[in-house]
């Protein structure tokens, strides 16, 4: 096991030069001059030849790119254009936000989602399958934002139960935290909700068929513990592996997210940057979500092991 | 279920004389499918005494599983259930038992193990932990004490090196060693009535001879009475002490089994025995019996009332009456039923 999660380290190492290439080149794939791209429409010769010596754009492109890689692994995230901060300090500004709500969205989710698909699947074709998977096709139609809007409408303006908008700290309290992140959790969630909800059920309806589910009923197993334990932990697997797919995908929907509720956090950070055009935070972003998504896989990959006894690595 | 409601369906099953641990009457289990109603099982009865093995013989779909299923009221809910009938183990009825109590009759007075070891035995959990979860669910032991009980019971199975085996899952055991799992399984809290349906089909032949040997044995051993449901008139000749014949979800033929084979009075039943290979007393084939004699024609859809005889438009003494008027079960000879009009005939017909 221990052996295998070093594998697995390892081979993450060609995955992240093949996306820190892939990086590197964004700026020389743009159109035109990367310099004159960072300068912007009104810069000077002048000032676009500073921006190419500053950058180092005038050395061979393989050097450019070794000295790119030497620094990501010093840690060095590069310098921002605009605010000549290090991107590293601007990421550590947003990142309590971001992870915050991702995770708020993740415990959510799989809280209300599981549940949901083992009753659609436990009672089947009844009125309570139906409205599970109904919520779960809204779940899908409905954009996060339209959720959002909804939600701030429903239970801030209307119920005055919750903030409208904005992000507590955790240092200002756990509970104040919590109080300003449930909404947006909610929100984001809904498409996990929807997505989890739907595979939870197929998978738990494809195990509740089998022969070693009638073995419990005839054991004299009670119902709640042939659905709980003999039968989710066989339908765990396909579970597990959405949950990692739709963390990964909560990336994109954080940045709309922390739009409407008007989070400080990594979404902010880089629509921010794009607008701007502040390449090197855009890499620096790239590089950090392409790391936590291969980071994500790899500890759905190990926890495999612990739901099936029959996949051994 | 009393005899005044018995009397009017068949007559009660025929060596009622000893000790009845399970008794089913006229039971009727229906599956309700798109096409219509399936009458899986259409009013059996018998009686299974303390301790004694009965074999219930069939072809596939003529409701020998079902029929244990219903005993155990293990029918999925949404596919069909049991619409008549009763089924009394130690004098209790179970049909209509409120659901938790049966639970506590399942896997602990009355056990069941099946036909497919490969697929009956959890795969994420280790079959140690499948065995001790009956013992704390039903005798309410402990972790620990489970456990040992657990890997005592794998050795009673006659499994090597129990206590190894026991923390193993069922994908590193071979398909006997499984059944002998789910035998463990079964017996651990030491039943009264096992129910066995197909339990050697899915084996190995050398493997077959041994789990039901072992079958045989813990049954003497801890006194557990056997329902052992098969197609194999093999399997029957070396287990039971009696035997029923279902054909289209009813009895057509009990016996002891001696007399059964010496005797048989369905016609049906003589097309079973023509299926298995024989040997003559000098060893070889005789020349007469040198093919096996198949039975022509198909299992009737149960979907139909069929009005007289099922086995009638297979049966090749089948007179008029047969396709109009249900035969009775009656006995033709000492502690011998058979429900068929052509009893004399096919008596009096050499096999």
């Amino acid at each position: 096991m221990t052996a295998y999660i070093i594998r697995r380290l390892l081979a993450t190492i060609p995955v992240m030069i093949v996306v820190a290439l892939f990086v590197f080149l964004l700026l020389h794939l743009t159109p035109g001059d990367p310099a004159a791209v960072i300068a912007g429409d009104d810069a000077s010769p002048a000032e676009i030849d500073g921006i190419r010596s500053k950058l180092g754009l005038d050395r061979p492109i393989w050097e450019q790119f070794v000295i790119y890689v030497l620094s990501l692994l010093r840690g060095d995230l590069g310098t921002s254009i605009f605010s000549n901060l290090p991107v590293t300090t601007l990421v550590m500004q947003r990142l309590e936000p971001s992870v915050v709500l991702a995770l708020s969205t993740l415990v959510v989710a799989v809280l209300f989602a599981i549940p949901m698909g083992v009753l659609a699947a436990w009672k089947a074709r009844s009125a309570i399958d139906r409205i599970v998977m109904g919520f779960s096709v809204l779940g899908f139609a409905l954009p996060v934002f339209l959720v959002g809007y909804l939600l701030i409408y429903i239970f801030a303006i209307e119920l005055r139960w919750l903030p409208v908008q904005g992000y507590r700290p955790l240092s200002q309290g756990v509970w104040e935290t919590a109080r300003s992140i449930i909404l947006p959790a909610f929100a984001l969630g809904m498409v996990y909700m929807a997505l989890i909800a739907r595979i939870t059920r197929a998978s738990m309806l494809e195990v509740l068929s089998e022969d070693y589910i009638r073995t419990a009923h005839a054991k004299g197993v009670a119902k709640k513990s042939v659905l709980l334990k003999h039968a989710l932990k066989n339908a765990a697997v396909p579970i597990v592996t959405v949950i990692g797919i739709g963390l990964a995908l909560l990336i994109s929907g954080v940045v709309i997210t922390e739009t409407v509720f008007n989070i400080p956090g990594l979404g902010r950070l880089t629509v921010d940057a794009i607008l701007k055009r502040d390449y090197p935070i855009i890499q620096g972003l790239i590089i950090l979500f392409a790391g936590a998504k291969v980071l994500i896989n790899l500890m759905i990959d190990i926890s495999y092991s612990f739901f099936d006894p029959r996949i051994r690595y | 279920m009393t005899l005044l409601a018995t009397a009017d369906t068949e007559p009660a099953p025929a060596p009622a004389s000893g000790d009845v641990i399970l008794s089913v009457r006229d039971l009727r289990t229906q599956f309700f499918t798109r096409d219509g109603t399936v009458r899986a099982v259409d009013g059996l009865s018998y009686d299974l005494e303390r301790g004694e093995t009965l074999c219930i013989v069939g072809e596939s779909g003529c409701g020998k599983s079902v029929s244990a299923l219903s005993v155990m009221r293990l029918i999925p809910e949404d596919a069909g259930r049991i619409v008549g009938g009763s089924v009394t183990f130690e004098g209790t009825e179970l049909t209509d038992m409120p659901e938790h109590e049966m639970r506590r009759i399942r896997g602990n007075r009355i056990s069941m193990i099946f036909q497919e070891p490969m697929t009956s035995l959890n795969p994420v959990f280790t079959v140690g932990e499948q065995i001790a979860e009956s013992l704390r669910i039903h005798q309410g032991l402990g972790g620990h004490a489970a456990a040992e009980r657990a890997v005592e019971m794998l050795s009673l199975v006659k499994i090597a090196d129990p206590r190894r085996r026991a923390g193993e899952y069922p994908h590193q055991l071979s398909g006997g060693m499984r059944q002998r799992v789910m035998i463990a399984i079964a017996l651990a809290c030491n039943p009264k009535v096992l129910i066995a349906d197909e339990p050697t089909t899915a084996l190995d032949v050398t493997i077959q001879a041994q789990i039901l040997n072992l079958m045989l044995e813990l049954k003497e051993r801890l006194g557990t009475a056997i329902v052992l449901i098969t197609h194999d008139l093999g399997v029957v000749a070396e287990t039971a002490q009696r035997v029923i014949v279902m054909y289209a979800g009813r009895k057509v033929e009990e016996a002891s089994v001696e007399e059964l084979f010496r005797h048989p009075l369905h016609p049906y039943t003589r097309g079973l025995m023509g299926s298995i290979p024989r040997r003559s007393a000098t060893g070889r084939r005789s020349g007469v019996r040198g093919r096996l004699q198949e039975i022509p024609g198909i299992v009737p859809s149960l979907r139909e009332e069929i009005p007289g005889c099922a086995f009638a438009p297979r049966c090749s003494f089948a007179g008029e009456r047969c396709s109009r008027e249900k035969p009775p079960l009656e006995p033709h000879r000492p502690a011998h039923l058979a429900a068929c009009w052509e009893v004399a005939r096919v008596a009096a017909t050499p096999r």
